[in-house]
């Protein structure tokens, strides 16, 4: 399980939802990111975009799915669902998920159950550094160089260059040249003067 | 037990007290040239007395406070040349004081060993401000003298799409400066460097709220 972990709660119930926010943020023994839906429409979409670790939802608004086919349409095996039940319920029908919570529960109690559905933490994986041919990039284009020109000088196909510019982007966190200018002088891929000719 | 105090300011809460708890708010309160030292009056008789729009300034105070936007009602009064007036003063904020006084901040906590360096740091800022300035002076020139006479109803939201987006790049540079700033610039960590960084954040946050009063109050007045 990716750190940290994403939790999506799927609540019709605004004052539940907000009651089940407000003890995970109490908890912080867990490092989380928690997203909530309240439209059970809404959740497919969540699905694919949020990919979430572990889903906290009403069994009600369930009724039409069953869990394996969530699981599947998640395209996520390890996908955790733990129902959250407001009121009696049918035990066959909970079984399918992996763990329940009860609004009844303290939040120690919660804790645990959550603890116990979220493996260890990897160690995060550390951010690839650039590599360098993506610093050969930077330096083309804080010398003003086009995505085409890029592509002849390096011998790269404009795609390749593209895909580069991309990744250089999301490792850095800079979008902008003029911030690529001050990462890469930073770290001596050029002086001010070749830029400046 | 915890005490929760919720909900928007009206027109008989004390002025005061809305400093108190929100202290950002005395940046409309300068916008609006309303003055300090106004003991325990309230909102609305402050404004009467600084000739300031009452529903306009209870609009942008709430914008600050409220934190979901969407629940935000359509329905606020504003009145557009009080608003108009706001957001000149808040263009004269950040162009004559707000981000000079960071350029002047920033070139003083700059090391002094990083000549290069520093000149690619600044020149960042220096176009960030430019375009920031274009903008800004294009909402004062091309914007506002002609409130009255903008396009209605359907081109509307094509233009308030156009303003926002402008705004959100706006928003964003500011960002990556301050995480290239954070991130890249080896700079020792001095007092000078955390006051920027501070100053920044808060630019920040301020350029936001004045984006989303444009955007939230201002396009749909028109």
């Amino acid at each position: 399980m990716s750190y940290p972990v994403k939790i999506v709660i799927v609540e019709p119930s605004v004052i539940l939802r907000s009651g089940i926010l407000s003890v995970l943020h109490r908890l912080n023994t867990i490092q989380m990111d928690v997203f909530e839906i309240g439209d059970i429409e809404q959740l497919k979409l969540s699905l694919n975009w949020q990919k979430p670790d572990l889903l906290i939802l009403n069994p009600c608004v369930l009724s039409v799915f069953s869990i394996q086919q969530l699981k599947k349409e998640a395209g996520n095996n390890q996908l955790k669902c733990i129902a959250l039940q407001n009121s009696l319920s049918d035990l066959m029908s909970l079984k399918a998920y992996d763990e329940v919570i009860s609004i009844y529960d303290s939040a120690e109690q919660i804790n645990e159950k959550l603890t116990g559905l979220i493996a260890k933490p990897e160690y995060e994986k550390r951010q690839e550094s650039v590599t360098l041919r993506e610093k050969e990039i930077i330096v083309c284009v804080i010398k003003g160089l086009t995505n085409k020109e890029i592509a002849e000088e390096l011998h790269l196909s404009l795609h390749t260059v593209i895909s580069h510019r991309r990744n250089i982007s999301s490792k850095l966190q800079i979008h902008s040249t003029a911030g690529l200018t001050i990462y890469a002088i930073v770290n001596k891929l050029v002086e001010l003067s070749d830029i400046n000719k | 037990m915890n005490k929760f105090r919720f909900g928007k300011y009206r027109e008989t809460d004390v002025m005061s007290d809305l400093i108190g708890e929100n202290y950002p708010a005395l940046l409309v309160l300068s916008r609006f040239g309303i003055a300090l030292g106004f003991g325990d009056k309230s909102i609305g008789e402050i404004c009467r007395d600084s000739g300031v729009d009452t529903d306009t300034f209870l609009a942008i105070v709430n914008l600050m406070v409220v934190e979901d936007r969407t629940a935000l009602s359509a329905d606020v009064r504003v009145s557009i040349e009080s608003l108009v007036k706001y957001l000149r003063n808040s263009h004269d904020y950040f162009l004559s004081y707000r981000l000079p006084e960071i350029r002047k901040k920033l070139t003083e906590a700059l090391d002094e060993n990083q000549e290069d360096l520093n000149k690619a740091v600044l020149e960042y800022f220096d176009k960030f401000v430019i375009e920031v300035k274009t903008h800004m002076l294009y909402e004062n020139k091309k914007v506002f003298p002609f409130v009255r006479s903008l396009p209605k109803d359907g081109k509307k939201e094509k233009y308030a799409a156009g303003f926002s987006k402008q705004h959100e790049q706006i928003e964003m540079r500011l960002t990556e400066f301050k995480n290239i700033l954070i991130k890249y610039y080896p700079a020792q960590s001095t007092n000078e460097i955390n006051s920027v960084l501070f100053d920044i954040f808060n630019c920040e946050k301020e350029l936001t709220l004045h984006n989303t009063v444009e955007d939230y109050l201002f396009i749909p007045a028109l």
